[in-house]
């Protein structure tokens, strides 16, 4: 037993302990707490991603040295250690690009608190992915159903009350029916451990006890934790609680929190009920079709949406669709697929609400498309990253989402009858998101029109042969202000970091694939 | 002799081009000065030089292709247009009689131009569109593949198009417009039928009997013959065929009239070329005989013979009435044609002659009066017999010609065109063929003479006229070439021989 | 070595373009010799590597596996390469003199140089991947000088530009995946990559994706269903729309649409299938439909986009012809239509330039102003009406010749619809032409006593398609041979 087999558990203690520290902690300090909890977490699951990687395979740490039936254990493999990882580095570029907006948004009595949350959030988040054990599962699922809701309603304008009771309401239906599901399964079972599980259902699958129930209780862990993702009929939640919460939290829940659910059902999927056990039943399809339906559904309401946060809320309900096809298609292509889906979503959306929140401090608070128009010239960092993003999404090559999109293609592509639905709904739902991101993008690069007329003409952009004029015309056009790179180095950073993340995912993905399909085999 | 070949195509398109430069560059010239009166403009038209030059030019050219024309039998390839096609010249019995009438009706009508266009204005531009054309003609005439053959042809619609919307008057340019687009529609029907010829045509060079490879076409045999169909169809518009004859009557009247009388004599018979062309020189006859193409081609061009009488007869504008009648009277040429019988065929080109010198003074003397006194139409021109003796003379004439009175070149077509007639044994056409020709004849009698009697005899009511008080006072040019025209109508039809003797030894060549 | 060349003339451009705005131009001349000595110097590599064509490939980077992009030059693509090579520094050096009366120059220019590399890069692709990469960028890089204007208009065509890029590329993806997984390899390759055992009972799936792949290239073609936003991307200013929107942009997706059939699914598994019917009888209604509405339009440039629209088809009517003569044909008119196109589009630029004048009712006696320009256009109009002599009628006598060999009743309909086509465009180009040189018609009112030719930056450009069109026209035997070597084995 190697040292570093301590880490994940030591960054599960230190995330849980860090929470209750930062109540007694003023708010300058908790943030410090909590960033630096976030780096070190990082670095140690950067170092069990390098041991895991070197081994070649997974490994179990029993906690308290007890064994199976009582005791409760990790399982580490590559996958686990790399969302850890990278559930770190998108939670920290999260947490600075939303600095200012937090200071500006949250009372200043309430700072701390937030940063008890978003511990409390890293620490289920981290147990969700590691743990070995559905029912610790379950009782951090509750934790980070219970951190998101103060992270959605810190924010106090009225809209957010609503938002996270309507978030509690949906997530708590959610556990009820994971926890029923896995009543279920323990009844069926005997056992809690996610191993010991499986050797169960296997053998309840070759000799088909049982059928029925064991069906039911998949069933009802996925739809609970389909729920929580927000699927598409269960997404009325989302985008009251990501449209207007504070920035930093709409880009964690829309990155981290839904996918560290989805990644818990795929864990569920392989090492409880086996993947085999799954293809072989119907669950699959029904994810499938609800996928297929969130896709374009997400997109439509999307397209309708004029303020630009809850646009890019509607626009994650579409994308978990992408996911959740991926999984629907049963099989282990689909799966490396909606995995790195789940990545390159992840690092997509929050660098879409960062940039979107640095328009809108560029506009002068607008949201809609009218107040945006033109706020790609003042604040052109923003600008750059959101069409960055928006490029990603539509699947553009070069970036993150054209892999994944060509991934799910490539999946489909094997399977005799759900290769046609695949293929339609991945380019109807591209033309969809072109249709509202790259409207977003447009309108972002040209004057505001309407209104008055020759005040539009009188202010036509001229700018001779040289460069820098535009945006100057622009801000007096709109009466937003200009933000310039230095005036917010660190958001600034955080986009290029988000910008540079896009670009590695959309250009050197092989590792990363490599990775994920390495991981899957280690799940089994 | 290539060098009388090319030159004689060349000659006149060269010296067209340049003068066509040169009135551009004065034009524009003019254009950029800031005082310019419409005398002015006028002024610097016209002039000996010019009439010098012009008539060298086409003396010259003339020479050149009767020379090639007479004195050789030879053939040009000048360069590969296509991979396999080029661009060649052939002189054929074809070629050798349609280069002889028009080399003598463009020269006449160039004398006729010298009086008539100095009023007209724009006279360089004129010549040039004249010359440009004459060339073009040659190089149609001469052209020994379809596609040389194509090329001419919608060369000869580009060049001869400004010779339509010559005065500029918004009528002028409309008239000009669907001249073009109705000419371009036929070429390109044409092309249609040329594409599926050159995959099944073992060559495009023009020989008679054709050259179609009954191998190939087994089996295609509909798509052959459809668009063999199409091309009838196509070419059928310059000579104003039925279902697209519409442009004539339009073009006509609005053009200055020498270029309506080359248009009306000359011009359209492009469309008779290039139907002999397709069904004797590529298609072959033997491939046509007894299908539905000819029986359909036969129907259309009778019903044109027919209706394009009656609508002459019912016209009131002169030379509208003159335009319908061409119309009509083409389409004997291409009944003759469809008959596919060696005298039918005689018939055909010697109505080619006939109709060629007939209408193209039956279109200058209508230009006369135009040109003196302004009247275009039918009954205004009561009396006119009193002031031009001399031209109204000859204007009956012509008409006895078109009508087929005996001693006139037109008799004897129309008795050779009603003889193949008879003598094909095509079941109903054989009799409803000559039947239609007499009736058409009748409505061409009833259309014209009306005109030389009232012009002669006017009854009570010419008042004006008559104060005017003045003589005939027709320009020599004028007088000159509807003299010769005259006598080219009257002298053949007077000494048939020579004439028939090489007309019905073309006719077997081409149905060999 | 030549390997180096070909990764260099997709950068080049496209390098120089980023740097644009970080180089400190103190003057317009400095700014203007910066840009045409980087499209020459390109071209100029481009030509070398037509005269040895380099026989490797280069791969650039892998997406994942054995997707990569990767450059290779083959005869297809040594064909749009040189004609864009050609274009390139002429239209450059015209929209020196169009963009002066123009805002925003630096950001234009930015632009029409990337769009130079990225033309390059499609032409240059060894596999579909790459092909599909650089074709999704090349809406991309379009889609700001669409924008460039910045009226409203120009904002509403630049959505619309935008959507049917990426709509038809999202469709085009479907076949690309499909290649990727039911191919032998990705490459092009002539006669096709699928492997039939892979494929086996899925015949008709496959046609249903090809039908599917057609579709989404020939958006940027702008076929029937999807040919609105065309005309409506004639808001940008005329180099963008001759160069772009008549030749490169366009002429990609007729060039995608022949590496999927030819070198991807390969013509002898096509031909003769519903799908093969089914795309022609698009491809021929378009022929039709573009004509019809070109001489209904009385907007200059939308006109003339209308009539691109046609034209288009014509090349896609050679594709779905599934020969090699009808590659051939279809070769030759993407390589001749674009001399043809760019240089009416240019002289109509150039009137709009020098009289503001956008609708074909108002260019009455013009001509007589602008001789030279006029007299190019007229030339451009016969040469795309195809009269024999010029560039026009080599490539229908191909595409016509192929369409009779194909001996399909519906290639024959295609025949007739050539033919129509035919005569709607002497409507619609010879209507101008006559309305320009309409006699008796010079007005002498204050606005146009000034008019008068371009200078030689405009009428340079002119001259030398008027000289290529007639070559070519004179002249085509050795081009055609050269394609058609190109085609064999197809």
């Amino acid at each position: 037993m190697n040292f570093v087999c301590n880490f994940p558990f030591i960054s599960i203690i230190i995330t849980l302990f860090s929470g209750p520290l930062c109540t007694i902690l003023s708010g300058k300090w908790a943030k410090r707490v909590n960033e630096a909890v976030i780096v070190i977490v990082g670095i140690l699951s950067a170092c069990v991603l390098g041991y895991v990687g070197g081994t070649g395979e997974a490994f179990v740490y029993r906690m308290g040295h007890f064994p199976a039936p009582w005791g409760n254990e990790i399982r580490v493999g590559v996958l686990e250690a790399f969302m850890g990882f990278f559930f770190c580095v998108i939670m920290l570029l999260c947490m600075v690009a939303g600095a200012r907006e937090r200071e500006e948004e949250i009372e200043e009595s309430k700072q701390n608190l937030y940063y008890v949350m978003v511990n409390l959030l890293l620490c289920s988040l981290l147990a969700l992915i590691y743990t070995n054990d559905l029912f610790t599962a379950y009782v951090f699922v509750e934790i980070n159903t219970i951190s998101a809701c103060g992270l959605i309603m810190i924010r106090q304008n009225g809209r957010t009350i609503e938002a996270a009771t309507r978030y509690m309401i949906m997530s708590l239906l959610g556990s009820g029916l994971l926890l029923l599901g896995l009543c279920f399964l323990y009844d069926l079972t005997g056992h809690l451990l996610m191993s010991n599980i499986k050797e169960q259902v296997h053998i309840l699958a070759q000799t088909g006890q049982y059928h029925i129930p064991l069906m039911v209780s998949v069933g009802l862990m996925s739809v609970g934790l389909a729920m929580k993702s927000a699927l598409y009929p269960f997404h009325a939640w989302l985008p009251d609680a990501y449209g207007y919460s504070t920035l930093s939290s709409a880009a964690i829940l829309s990155s981290l929190v839904s996918k560290g659910y989805i990644f818990l059902l795929i864990k569920i999927f392989y090492r409880v009920v086996g993947f085999e056990v799954l293809t072989g039943s119907k669950v699959a399809n029904v994810l499938f079709v609800f996928g297929i339906i969130g896709m374009i559904m997400g997109s439509l309401n999307a397209m309708q949406e004029d303020q630009i946060t809850r646009m890019i809320a509607y626009s994650s309900v579409a994308q978990i669709g992408y996911i959740y096809m991926g999984i629907g298609l049963a099989t282990q292509e689909g799966m490396v697929a909606s995995i790195y889906h789940v990545i390159s979503h992840g690092a997509t959306k929050s660098l879409l609400f960062v940039a979107a929140s640095g328009l809108t401090a560029a506009s002068a608070g607008g949201t809609r498309y009218r107040n945006l128009a033109g706020s790609g010239y003042r604040n052109k960092l923003a600008g750059i990253a959101f069409t960055v993003g928006s490029l990603s999404m539509v699947g553009m090559p070069m970036f993150s989402g054209f892999i994944s999109k060509l991934f799910f293609a490539q999946a489909a592509v094997g399977h005799a009858h759900k290769m046609l639905p695949t293929f339609i709904a991945l380019a109807i739902s591209t033309i969809l998101n072109a249709a509202y991101f790259m409207k977003m993008v447009i309108s972002i690069y040209s004057p505001r029109y309407g209104g008055n007329e020759e005040e539009d003409a009188s202010y036509a952009v001229q700018d001779g042969w040289n460069y820098g004029e535009v945006s100057h015309k622009e801000m007096r056009r709109n009466g937003g202000k200009v933000i310039f790179m230095k005036d917010q180095p660190v958001k600034a950073a955080a986009l290029i970091c988000f910008i540079v993340l896009n670009f590695i995912l959309g250009l050197n993905s092989e590792p990363i694939i490599r990775m994920i399909q390495k991981g899957l085999a280690m799940f089994g | 002799m290539q060098v009388l070949m090319l030159g004689s195509i060349g000659l006149p398109v060269t010296s067209g081009v340049v003068l066509l430069a040169f009135s551009l560059s004065q034009r524009l010239k003019a254009a950029g000065r800031v005082e310019r009166t419409e005398e002015e403009g006028k002024l610097q038209e016209g002039g000996a030089w010019l009439y010098a030059y012009v008539f060298i030019a086409l003396i010259c050219s003339v020479g050149f292709s009767m020379a090639a024309a007479w004195w050789g039998n030879g053939s040009v390839t000048v360069f590969q247009l296509l991979d396999t096609i080029s661009i060649y010249f052939h002189v054929d019995e074809t070629g050798r009689l349609f280069m002889t009438i028009i080399s003598i009706i463009w020269p006449v009508v160039g004398i006729y131009s010298v009086p008539y266009m100095r009023r007209e204005g724009g006279e360089k531009r004129y010549y040039a569109f004249f010359l440009l054309a004459y060339g073009m003609l040659t190089g149609f005439v001469y052209a020994g593949n379809l596609i040389t053959m194509y090329l001419f042809y919608e060369l000869i619609t580009l060049v001869s198009m400004p010779l339509v919307l010559h005065n500029g008057t918004r009528e002028a340019v409309r008239a000009g417009r669907k001249y073009l687009f109705y000419s371009l529609c036929g070429a390109y029907c044409g092309l249609f039928g040329i594409f599926f010829l050159y995959r099944y045509c073992g060559s495009m060079n023009f020989t008679p009997g054709g050259t179609l490879e009954y191998a190939m076409v087994s089996g295609h045999e509909d798509i052959v013959l459809l668009a063999v169909f199409v091309m009838l169809l196509g070419f059928g518009v310059k000579a104003g065929m039925l279902p697209l004859h519409a442009w004539l009557p339009t073009a006509h009247p609005v053009a200055p009239s020498p270029a309506s009388a080359a248009l009306s004599s000359v011009i359209v018979k492009a469309g008779v070329i290039a139907i002999i062309r397709v069904i004797f020189y590529v298609v072959g006859r033997e491939f046509l005989q007894g299908t539905w193409v000819q029986y359909t081609w036969m129907t259309l061009a009778l019903l044109t013979v027919f209706m394009g009488s009656m609508l002459a007869y019912r016209e009131q504008g002169f030379k509208k009435r003159l335009a319908y009648s061409t119309v009509s009277q083409v389409s004997y040429i291409l009944f003759g044609l469809s008959l596919m019988t060696s005298d039918a065929l005689s018939g055909a080109l010697l109505h080619v002659i006939a109709h060629g010198f007939i209408k193209c003074g039956l279109f200058l003397t209508a230009g006369v009066f135009l040109h003196y006194y302004g009247y275009g139409r039918v009954e205004q021109l009561r009396g006119i017999g009193k002031k031009m003796p001399l031209v109204l003379g000859c204007f009956t004439l012509f008409s006895l010609g078109l009508i087929g009175i005996p001693p006139t070149l037109g008799f004897l077509s129309k008795w050779y065109l009603a003889q193949g007639a008879l003598q094909s044994q095509i079941p109903v056409f054989s009799w409803l063929g000559p039947m239609i020709l007499l009736i058409s004849a009748f409505l061409t009698a009833g259309y014209l003479l009306p005109v030389t009697i009232n012009g002669f005899f006017p009854g009570e009511e010419t008042s004006d006229l008559e104060h005017t008080g003045q003589k005939d006072k027709t320009d020599w040019g004028m007088g000159i070439s509807l003299l010769l025209l005259a006598v080219f109508t009257l002298l053949p039809g007077i000494f048939p021989k020579p004439l028939l003797q090489f007309v019905s030894e073309a006719a077997t060549i081409i149905l060999k | 070595m030549k390997e180096i060349i070909m990764l260099l003339v997709v950068i080049l451009p496209v390098f120089s373009g980023i740097l644009m705005p970080m180089l400190p131009f103190r003057t317009r001349r400095q700014m203007l010799f910066y840009l045409e000595a980087v499209v020459c110097i390109n071209s100029v590599l481009v030509l070398m590597l037509l005269f040895g064509l380099p026989k490797g490939s280069l791969t650039l980077f892998r997406f994942t596996g054995n997707l990569s992009v990767t450059f290779r030059m083959d005869g297809l693509g040594a064909l749009f390469a040189g004609m864009a090579a050609i274009l390139w520094p002429l239209a450059m050096l015209y929209s020196f003199e169009y963009m002066k009366h123009e805002d925003n120059e630096g950001s234009f220019f930015l632009f029409y140089l990337i769009t130079y590399g990225v033309t390059l890069g499609v032409a240059l692709s060894e596999n579909i991947l790459t092909m599909y990469f650089f074709f999704e960028m090349l809406s991309l890089v379009t889609l700001p000088l669409v924008l460039h204007t910045r009226t409203r208009e120009a904002v509403l065509a630049a959505r619309t530009y935008l959507y049917y890029m990426l709509g038809g590329a999202a469709f085009a993806f479907i076949g690309m995946v499909f290649i990727l997984v039911y191919g032998t390899t990705s490459s092009f390759v002539p006669g096709g990559v699928l492997d039939a055992a892979k494929i086996g009972e899925k015949s008709l799936m496959l046609l249903l994706i090809y039908v599917l792949c057609f579709c989404g290239f020939s958006v940027k073609t702008a076929m029937w269903p999807f040919s609105a936003w065309l005309p409506k991307a004639g808001v940008a200013p005329t180099p963008v729309t001759a160069l772009l929107h008549a030749v490169a942009v366009v002429n990609t997706g007729a060039f995608a649409v022949m590496r999927v059939t030819y070198f991807s699914f390969g013509s002898g598994l096509l031909r003769g299938t519903w799908a093969q019917k089914l795309v022609m009888a698009l491809v021929i209604f378009t022929i039709v439909y573009g004509c019809s509405r070109a001489v209904k339009e009385t907007h200059l440039k939308r006109r003339l986009a209308w009539s691109t629209i046609s034209n288009l088809s014509y090349m896609l009517f050679g594709v779905v012809l599934m020969t090699p003569l009808g590659l051939t044909g279809a070769m030759a008119h993407m390589l001749f239509h674009s001399f043809m196109k760019i240089c009416s589009f240019f002289c109509v630029g150039a009137v709009i330039c020098e009289t503001d004048r956008h609708y074909v009712h108002e260019i009455n006696g013009l001509g007589w102003k602008m001789p030279k320009v006029f007299g190019c256009f007229a030339i451009s109009a016969l040469a795309l009406m195809g009269v024999p002599g010029l560039c026009g009628f080599v490539s229908k006598w191909n595409l016509a010749k192929a369409a009779v060999a194909s001996e399909m009743p519906m290639a024959y309909a295609g025949v007739a619809a050539l033919m129509i086509s035919a005569l709607l465009t002497a409507i619609y180009m010879m209507d101008i032409v006559i309305r320009a040189f309409s006699p008796g018609k010079v007005s002498h009112s204050e606005g146009e006593r000034n008019v008068r030719d371009s200078n030689w930056k405009m009428l340079l450009p002119l001259g030398i398609f008027v000289v290529i069109m007639f070559y070519f026209g004179l002249c085509s035997g050795p081009i055609i041979k050269l394609l058609t070597s190109f085609s064999n084995g197809c």
